[in-house]
């Protein structure tokens, strides 16, 4: 059952253009020049109960302005959002209190207070009784081991904790949906896989759809099993993690070590990315060149050591950025 | 509605006892703050007591309606300061995308911005309009109506910031002519009505409606007139209405921003 659904949403800024020096900002006084930036452009996608899905796309592609639209934070200019069955623009109340929101970039708690006063906040908001919120904040200090930092003001906090923080309270009221935008920036890997760790538990645990955004591609291969992919505002890949890696992954690398050079330069298939004395490093197009083809070139008895593997997550989502560029 | 209402004053007062909790972290900072802020405001009087040295009256006011001007000058000052520190500051709040952590929440937006943060030093601004209208000759009925245009006279000011911050929604840089306008409020309200005349009068019940927080309250507290009270009611209703209809009228062009930004 679809829990989300977006249908042709538009929207756009109107961005101030200044002309460069005092004479510019004087010039734009007189006669103001604008420019209108598409940063929605005619998407539309739908996302089922209790799934994991990542949106994705390089900077400015408009990953954050559909995510503010789904959250009732931006009007759309046009189009049709359905959230839970509610309109964002129309339910904005309603709608808050079924959906949870963490954003990496901008900090929701009261730094000055510590986690366990901030829970209880969150947990006023959302209308909770007192003996309610106790018993959450109990299952949510197990759940993202919290104990040891829960009576500290947040400002003292590190960001990993800061963040663990963020996402707990917005669970706080059990959030049918939750929106999770960059949730893992500025964070070191071990804290990465701990808050990863903790939003696959989070889904399993409490069945929760998690609408997700990252430029971390280890986030989303380890987290989700389908993939949006947006860019220039327009959705360029719209797949299952399992058929993007299927159909991208045509390219193979292969790493040699050789006793003595071979020149693989004009021979089709084979591209040489890096060539150190006798190391080589090919990207094969297994499209039109089989890895056993490849090995036949190569003479056994000249192989020092040999590494086969995929081209990387990272590259293909980047080559899918460029393709949608153009 | 009603139940809806009394959540809403829960969670506000909740956000006001947290933001007092926070001010308090540093008591001496916190007393000073109030006590200082006290001897600031009693050093215009001491203008003002030269002045009836050398004549009756100053814009049409005795002294004691000095007084009376001054307490509620400085006490609507305090009440908007104390509980609704982010009107005065909602421009910025709206040009750096610092709405959003509110809009996610099923809660009044406005009210939400609104009362996120104190001003511990206006709490020196309330009392000084209590220590005042002491001074000036006190009955409970007296009492009870400055009470009461400390509250009304502290909405206008919020609910009149609250119009001007919405032009952020439009216009870039509307946080110049807020500050303007508030800072002009300010200072008016401590002038006696009389020396103004003509067109600045009539500006001082519309546009910048300083009439309705001090001088028709000084009227009313001088010698009790129901109407007027109920002029200052009604135009403070309609202040609200038109601070509310602007604010969300305005927050359907809400760009928020990607800023790297945090809730203090």
């Amino acid at each position: 059952m679809s829990i989300i659904k977006a249908q042709n949403l538009n929207k756009s800024f109107k961005v101030k253009i200044k002309e460069k020096g005092i004479l510019g900002s004087l010039k734009s006084i007189v006669r103001p020049k604008y420019e209108v930036i598409k940063a929605v452009d005619n998407i539309s996608f739908e996302v089922n109960e209790g799934e994991m899905i990542a949106f994705i796309g390089p900077n400015g592609a408009g990953k954050s302005t559909t995510i503010k639209m789904l959250t009732c934070i931006l009007y759309p200019d046009s189009g049709e959002i359905s959230v839970l069955g509610m309109d964002p623009t129309k339910d904005r109340k309603k709608l808050a209190y079924e959906i949870g929101t963490v954003f990496g970039q901008k900090e929701q708690l009261w730094m000055h207070l510590t986690p366990y006063d901030n829970l209880k906040f969150f947990g006023a908001i959302y209308d909770i009784e007192d003996k309610e919120i106790e018993k959450r904040i109990e299952h949510l200090k197990e759940v993202f081991e919290l104990e040891k930092f829960i009576n500290i003001p947040v400002r003292n906090l590190s960001l990993g904790q800061r963040i663990r923080c963020e996402i707990a309270a917005s669970l706080i009221h059990e959030p049918k949906v939750l929106f999770l935008d960059e949730p893992t920036i500025g964070l070191d890997p071990v804290v990465k896989d701990s808050v990863r760790k903790l939003i696959k538990k989070m889904n399993k645990e409490f069945g929760t759809t998690v609408f997700f955004t990252s430029h971390d591609v280890s986030d989303i291969e380890k987290l989700c099993k389908r993939v949006i992919i947006i860019n220039n505002g327009k959705i360029v890949l719209d797949d299952s993690m399992a058929n993007l890696k299927y159909n991208y992954l045509n390219k193979k690398i292969v790493e040699v070590k050789l006793k003595e050079k071979i020149d693989f330069e004009n021979v089709k298939g084979i591209e040489v990315i890096k060539s150190n004395n006798n190391n080589l490093k090919l990207e094969i197009d297994t499209r039109t060149t089989t890895l056993a083809d490849v090995l036949k070139l190569i003479d056994d008895e000249n192989i020092i050591d040999i590494n086969i593997s995929n081209t990387p997550l990272e590259d293909i989502i980047s080559s899918i950025y460029k393709e949608g560029a153009k | 509605m009603l139940t809806a209402a009394k959540r809403q004053f829960k969670i506000s007062m909740l956000s006001t006892k947290y933001a007092l909790m926070r001010a308090m972290v540093n008591k001496a900072t916190f007393v000073m703050s109030i006590v200082f802020m006290i001897l600031n405001n009693a050093t215009f009087i001491i203008q003002y007591l030269i002045l009836f040295s050398l004549k009756e009256d100053v814009g049409g006011y005795t002294f004691n309606q000095v007084l009376m001007l001054w307490a509620l000058a400085s006490g609507t000052f305090g009440v908007a300061h104390f509980f609704f520190k982010k009107a005065f500051n909602l421009s910025e709040t709206i040009t750096n995308g610092k709405l959003d952590a509110y809009i996610v929440q099923p809660k009044n937006i406005l009210l939400q911005a609104l009362t996120s943060d104190i001003d511990s030093s206006a709490i020196g601004d309330m009392l000084y309009g209590f220590i005042l209208i002491f001074v000036s000759g006190i009955t409970i009925k007296k009492f009870i109506f400055f009470t009461i245009f400390l509250i009304l006279g502290g909405f206008i000011h919020v609910a009149f910031a609250v119009i001007l911050a919405s032009f952020s929604f439009w216009i870039s840089r509307s946080d110049i002519i807020a500050d303007t306008f508030n800072s002009m409020i300010t200072h008016i309200n401590t002038y006696p009505e009389g020396i103004f005349g003509g067109i600045t009068r009539v500006v001082l019940y519309t546009l910048i409606p300083v009439g309705f927080i001090s001088y028709v309250p000084v009227q009313v507290l001088t010698s009790f007139n129901i109407m007027s009270f109920i002029y200052v009611l009604l135009f403070t209703a309609f202040i609200i209405g038109l601070a509310f209809f602007m604010f969300y009228k305005g927050l359907k062009k809400y760009s928020s921003s990607n800023l790297m930004i945090s809730k203090i």
